[in-house]
């Protein structure tokens, strides 16, 4: 029972269908406190489904999900300043500056405007983009934004981070600078996270585990990682190996 | 005015008209004036030497008239613009809520989408008689006529802007869990600006001539009502003077909004074709 009270994210027997067609089947999973844990998985394999379903905009069609504590779709507003996302896509308001963008959140929350402000310059410097404050994101780079979208995310100061394939749409080289970055920051403000991604070496990389999914079928593998074994450059090409090998497996019988 | 023609002038669904067309270069948008302008001159000074006074008068005649109208009646240029600018606002203002109302409330929608498309359906000049019919003060007729022909074009562009929404926005904005108001306040109004701005402009033109129209028929202050008189006197020197004018206070109010729209709409980039 300790262990689920630590949960910041539980999930039992989850299953989500539309109409006949089942997305997600019998998914049971929990993130604790401070782990960055990745959920792999082939595309149709209900990676966005359980992320809208723990964000709270899906209703599960059988099952329990819990986010901190609380149902996140019947219980919505409860999570007001628990959770933030970062999507695939930046998603800035191209009528805000890059400042104004990342105080976003926190104004929702009703922060005091000036608090805001201080606390959104104070992130995007960790983000590297002090300097950009005042440009609007059509004046940013791809990977400036990202960062800003980032900081926009980190800066509600949440127990839980979403990130929903938010370093897909970069290059490599930008993609990976800025899944350090991330991960670095996640591990010092020691914050929660789920990021979904299809993309094993990233998830290799960045996460304390990794869980990953069947298109209709379930969990098809859960592996933690850590550091002794990052550097086992034999056993990375295993679990690579392993991890490649489950997601392509296909629905289970 | 019909739906389609308030369709017209609203940007079209999907498209965000911020980003839809670069703005002409001062040079694009002056030129061409001022060539149209002078053809304009050198054809009446032509077709004048042709045709009687009382059917063309000569450029300098229409000049002479023009200066006379801003020495002894710029009163009703007054009152003419402040109608005009009263009834955009009220027409601005109460577009914006009901486009808002059926962009954000499905349940309601049908029964205002209704309203409108009915209201769009009526002709202009219905409007004019029954408003004389219904309202003894000629300030409340012009104001009515005014408010109904224009507010369908504002409730119906809004609506367009609110459906033209990006998802991915919204969704954005939900995963920190705003109150309804936040949602208005830092998504929809901003998204909007640039419907506003594009629907005013467009509804300008239009405002005027039926500004006129109104003044024509429903009182006897403002530039449709001195044009009349103008008319009934024979002077047609009087009424192109008058035209003059209402095609400067137009080309004003567009140079005005374009201005506003520069500053509202410094955040977007600017895109050219080649």
């Amino acid at each position: 029972m300790s262990s689920e009270k630590e949960a910041v994210i539980s999930l039992k027997n989850v299953d989500k269908s539309f109409g006949n067609m089942v997305v997600a089947k019998n998914i049971s999973m929990s993130v604790k406190s401070g782990e960055i844990v990745a959920l792999l998985g082939q595309t149709g394999a209900g990676k966005s489904t359980v992320m809208n379903m723990i964000m709270g905009t899906l209703r599960p069609t059988g099952g329990e999900v819990r986010v901190a504590g609380h149902d996140p779709y019947n219980e919505f507003d409860k999570l007001r300043g628990k959770l933030a996302v970062s999507f695939q896509t930046d998603r800035l308001l191209p009528w805000r500056t890059t400042v104004e963008n990342t105080e976003l959140g926190l104004l929702i929350l009703g922060v005091p405007a000036k608090e805001a402000r201080e606390r959104a310059l104070t992130w995007l410097k960790r983000v590297k983009l002090d300097g950009a404050e005042n440009k609007y994101p059509h004046e940013l780079s791809g990977g400036m934004r990202q960062r800003v979208s980032l900081a926009r995310a980190l800066c509600v100061d949440p127990e839980l981070i979403l990130l929903d394939e938010s370093f897909s749409q970069l290059d490599h080289v930008t993609s990976k600078a800025l899944r350090e970055d991330f991960a670095k920051v996640a591990r010092q403000y020691n914050k929660t996270c789920l990021f979904v991604t299809h993309r094993i070496e990233d998830a290799l990389e960045m996460s304390d585990r990794v869980i990953v999914l069947r298109p209709g079928a379930g969990i098809a593998l859960e592996q933690s990682i850590d550091d002794a074994m990052r550097a086992d450059e034999t056993r990375l090409r295993e679990l690579h190996q392993t991890i490649a090998d489950r997601m392509g497996s296909g629905p289970a019988a | 005015m019909s739906e389609t023609d308030a369709r017209k002038v609203a940007p079209t669904a999907g498209a965000n008209p911020a980003s839809s067309q670069a703005e002409p270069t001062r040079r694009e948008g002056v030129l061409p004036v001022i060539v149209v302008v002078i053809g304009l001159i050198i054809a009446i000074q032509i077709a004048s030497f042709y045709l009687p006074p009382f059917v063309m008068p000569a450029p300098l005649t229409i000049l002479y008239a023009t200066i006379d109208i801003l020495r002894t009646d710029y009163m009703h240029i007054g009152v003419t613009a402040l109608r005009l600018l009263v009834a955009i606002l009220f027409a601005m203002v109460l577009g914006i809520f009901l486009g808002i109302v059926m962009g954000v409330f499905p349940k309601i929608r049908p029964y205002i989408r209704s309203l409108v498309i009915i209201d769009t359906g009526i002709p202009a000049l219905s409007w004019m008689l029954l408003a004389i019919f219904w309202f003894p003060q000629p300030e409340v007729r012009i104001f009515f006529i005014m408010s109904v022909i224009l507010i369908p074009f504002y409730a119906l562009s809004i609506f367009d802007g609110i459906r033209a929404l990006p998802r991915d926005w919204v969704d954005m904005i939900e995963s920190f869990r705003p109150r309804r108001w936040q949602v208005l306040r830092y998504l929809i109004l901003p998204h909007i600006v640039p419907y506003i701005l594009s629907t005013t402009k467009s509804v300008i033109g239009y405002a005027v001539r039926m500004v006129i129209f109104s003044e024509l028929i429903a009182s006897t202050l403002g530039i449709g009502s001195r044009m009349s008189l103008a008319q009934s006197m024979f002077r047609i020197d009087t009424v192109l003077g008058w035209t003059v004018i209402l095609i400067v206070l137009n080309l004003l109010l567009q140079t005005a909004l374009t201005a506003l729209e520069k500053q509202l709409l410094k955040w977007r980039a600017e895109a050219s074709v080649r």
